[in-house]
């Protein structure tokens, strides 16, 4: 096993190059280079531009600069500085990744809970009315532009803002009951339409109530991510499950009398298992670039929305090192989907 | 001598294209699907036609404002006599109201604006004519402008059929115009990705070795990042204040250039098996170059895989593209497209979307067209595969 994942990681290394060579080489066919950028300040002197450019080995053939940058990465997460911020890439990116992360992980957590016994049971009852509109649904999802999805969320919330304000001043007796299930009742938010923390008050908030916050301002978010990627991974779970279900294999198990139940999860849905585990190397950035959109709309300070600023200010060296990590990151989680994969299916050797 | 029992009895062989045409009709999704593409492309040519107004013609701070205005209300029924009459509009005035500071627009009873067929509206060069790049147009001096619409009312009053934006243009004329941009990205960034795709998946296929190692890794590496940061670093590469018709290039060129990779991987794996096919080994032994052996006779084996991939390629790059176009990076105000459309809309703020749900309805365009194409997709995918023929 341990062998197994020696060799795995080893094979990162060349892709791991090719994406910093790439990013690279982005950044290079940009014309001129950061200095250019505080040339233009009146404040900047000359001295402190060439010490600017000899600490970043501007001065050296593209080839070493590129040794120099991916060297800094690898020994000590350097990733360059920005020049709107003034401060080390990576102090700026790590929080825009946090927050990212948070909503795709739990999104990712979610769909492959929903999508498994969805799959399922779409497989076990073939053209039966469920699964027709099962599919029909997953077909939706597919065409649904994630951005558009959560703009028509934030819609249905403030469709009910005039009413819930109404019950607010009224003292009907569910006030309590709502005003329990609903972010914020007093302004007839059902759920918050924007943000990752109410930035007002979080602050003054006593920890308990700030994870509650948080919650509330995730519930959007994830319903449209989730559903992105569940639409897909159903799916593969239902193909899956019916390539498997008219197996000899099967027949012989319910021949012997075993329950539906166990043939259903321990003989098909363990055999099927595989290219839904592996997918998880592509569904992770298509739920990092779906979840990107919504970001944006949703004002959620991730990834994309610092990648805009960033390409929108020519911040050259944000734009590298968030490419860079998010790659870094795809690739741990090819890594993971690989190790579960070996995990969950026995036939596959680890030497 | 034949008897005409025995004549009927015969079985006219098809060709593969009757066959295949014959399977695609039977899905039926798939067929209505096709026609409202039809329609939809048939829209995004005749767009000056059948739109009332141009794709920029705004109604803003001037004599006639109609900035946000709801859906111009039609009328059937004659106050006069109360019974059927031509289908006709009145004219609107704005107010503002003091409490939620927004325009509200109330309609004048007193006079009608019948609606009329065949009018005349502000003039536009007609649809193929207008595919010719203005340049050569005027020096040719060949530059016809008609002024026909199919429909429009008189002014002051307006025709707003899903209402207006903030600067008082016609959000069903500039869906109309946002459909060529959005309809037409997709077909061509499909079409270049699936060229690269397969001429590198064939070579790589074709030659194997250290090309095949290299041309793998590529797809490879591309696949480590994801697709909508890939697009981004390179959309920052183009100055973001180009011209609409330079960043048209420039997204067609990327998106074009990030979506190859599962195109050559699969053709790559095709190829394996049919460099060992007999006609292959003819063409060689006959002394055919590498050149005319991919081309001619490998990648037209790949033909069926080629087509249903383009299918299914589009509408993912209409999603990109409209996503693109909404974070502000793509086709850039006065032009339109869906997605920029849709970024439109919500810059007012969230709190106003409630005040103005019309401005949302290029996202349903977005969907439809991305669901017909999947559906195309499904059904030329199911036509062309013997195995699921029915």
């Amino acid at each position: 096993m341990l062998q197994f994942i020696a060799k795995r990681l080893l094979q990162i290394i060349p892709t791991f190059i090719g994406a910093t060579l790439l990013a690279f080489v982005i950044i290079q066919l940009t014309p001129g280079d950061f200095t250019d950028r505080f040339a233009l300040d009146p404040n900047a002197d000359a001295a402190q531009l060439e010490r600017l450019r000899v600490n970043f080995g501007l001065d050296q053939p593209v080839i070493i600069q590129y040794f120099r940058w991916v060297w800094g990465i690898i020994s000590s997460g350097y990733l360059g500085e920005s020049f709107t911020y003034r401060a080390p890439v990576g102090t700026i990116i790590v929080p825009l990744i946090y927050n990212s992360l948070s909503l795709v992980m739990i999104s990712l957590v979610l769909t492959y809970v929903l999508a498994i016994p969805i799959g399922v049971y779409q497989a076990t009852r073939q053209y039966s009315n469920g699964d027709k509109a099962l599919s029909f649904l997953s077909i939706m999802g597919l065409a649904l532009p994630n951005f558009f999805f959560i703009l028509l969320l934030i819609v249905g919330v403030l469709s009910f803002q005039a009413g819930l304000r109404q019950v607010y001043q009224s003292d009907a007796w569910y006030k309590p009951i709502l005003e329990f299930f609903t972010y914020d009742l007093k302004n007839g938010l059902w759920f918050p339409v924007g943000g990752m923390r109410t930035t007002e008050i979080y602050d003054s908030l006593p920890w308990w109530q700030q994870m509650i916050d948080r919650a509330w301002h995730l519930i959007l978010p994830t319903i449209v991510v989730t559903t992105s990627g569940l639409s897909s991974l159903v799916r593969v779970v239902r193909g899956q499950m019916l390539d498997f279900l008219q197996a000899d294999f099967i027949r012989t198990a319910r021949a012997k009398g075993l329950s539906e139940r166990i043939v259903t999860y321990k003989h098909v849905l363990r055999n099927a298992i595989g290219p839904v585990v592996s997918g998880l190397g592509t569904i992770l950035p298509e739920l990092v670039t779906g979840a990107g959109l919504v970001e944006f709309v949703y004002r959620w300070p991730g990834i994309t929305p610092g990648f805009v600023t960033a390409i929108q200010q020519q911040d050259l060296y944000v734009v590298m090192g968030l490419l860079v990590l998010s790659a870094i990151l795809l690739m741990i989680g090819n890594l993971v989907s690989d190790l579960l994969l070996a995990f969950v299916d026995p036939r596959i050797r680890y030497s | 001598m034949t008897t005409p029992a025995a004549e009927n009895q015969t079985v006219r062989a098809q060709s593969r294209g009757q066959v295949v045409q014959a399977q695609f009709r039977k899905h039926r999704l798939a067929v209505s699907s096709l026609w409202v593409l039809i329609i939809f492309y048939a829209l995004a040519a005749f767009a000056d036609f059948v739109a009332p107004y141009g794709e920029n013609e705004s109604f803003f701070r001037g004599a006639i404002d109609r900035s946000y205005a709801p859906p111009t209300r039609i009328h059937w029924i004659d106050p006069a006599t109360g019974g059927l009459s031509f289908p006709f509009v009145y004219n609107v005035s704005s107010q503002l109201n003091l409490d939620s500071l927004e325009l509200e627009y109330k309609e004048d009873t007193s006079q009608k604006y019948p609606i009329r067929l065949f009018t005349q509206g502000a003039p536009y060069t007609p649809f193929p004519i207008s595919l010719i790049p203005q340049e050569w147009r005027r020096t040719w001096g060949f530059d016809p402008q008609i002024g026909l619409r199919l429909f429009g009312v008189d002014k002051p009053a307006t025709l707003f059929v899903w209402g207006a934006d903030k600067l008082g243009r016609d959000v069903f004329a500039r869906i109309l115009f946002g459909a060529r941009v959005t309809l037409t990205i997709g077909v061509f960034a499909a079409t270049l990705s699936l060229i690269v795709g397969l001429v590198l998946g064939a070579i790589s296929g074709y030659y194997g070795g250290w090309i095949d190692d290299g041309i793998m890794r590529l797809v490879e590496v591309l696949a480590t990042i994801p697709g909508l940061f890939l697009l981004l670093a390179l959309r920052a590469l183009f100055p973001l204040d180009a011209k609409s018709s330079v960043v048209y290039f420039v997204v067609v060129l990327i998106l074009g250039l990030i979506r190859w990779g599962p195109v050559a991987r699969a053709v790559r794996g095709q190829v394996f098996s049919l460099r060992e096919e007999d006609y292959v080994m003819a063409a060689r032994s006959l002394g055919s170059n590498d050149a005319r052996i991919i081309f001619q006779h490998i990648l037209p084996g790949t033909a069926s895989f080629a087509i249903v991939s383009f299918s299914l390629l589009i509408p993912g790059f209409i999603l990109t593209e409209s996503g693109l176009s909404f974070l502000g990076l793509g086709i850039s105000d006065p032009n339109s497209s869906w997605g920029l459309m849709l970024a439109v809309a919500q810059e007012g703020g969230m709190q106003t979307f409630t005040s103005r749900p019309w401005m949302l309805i290029p996202g349903i365009f977005i969907f439809v067209a991305v669901l017909a194409f999947n559906f195309v997709g499904d059904g030329l995918r199911d036509a062309l595969d013997p195995k699921a023929r029915r």
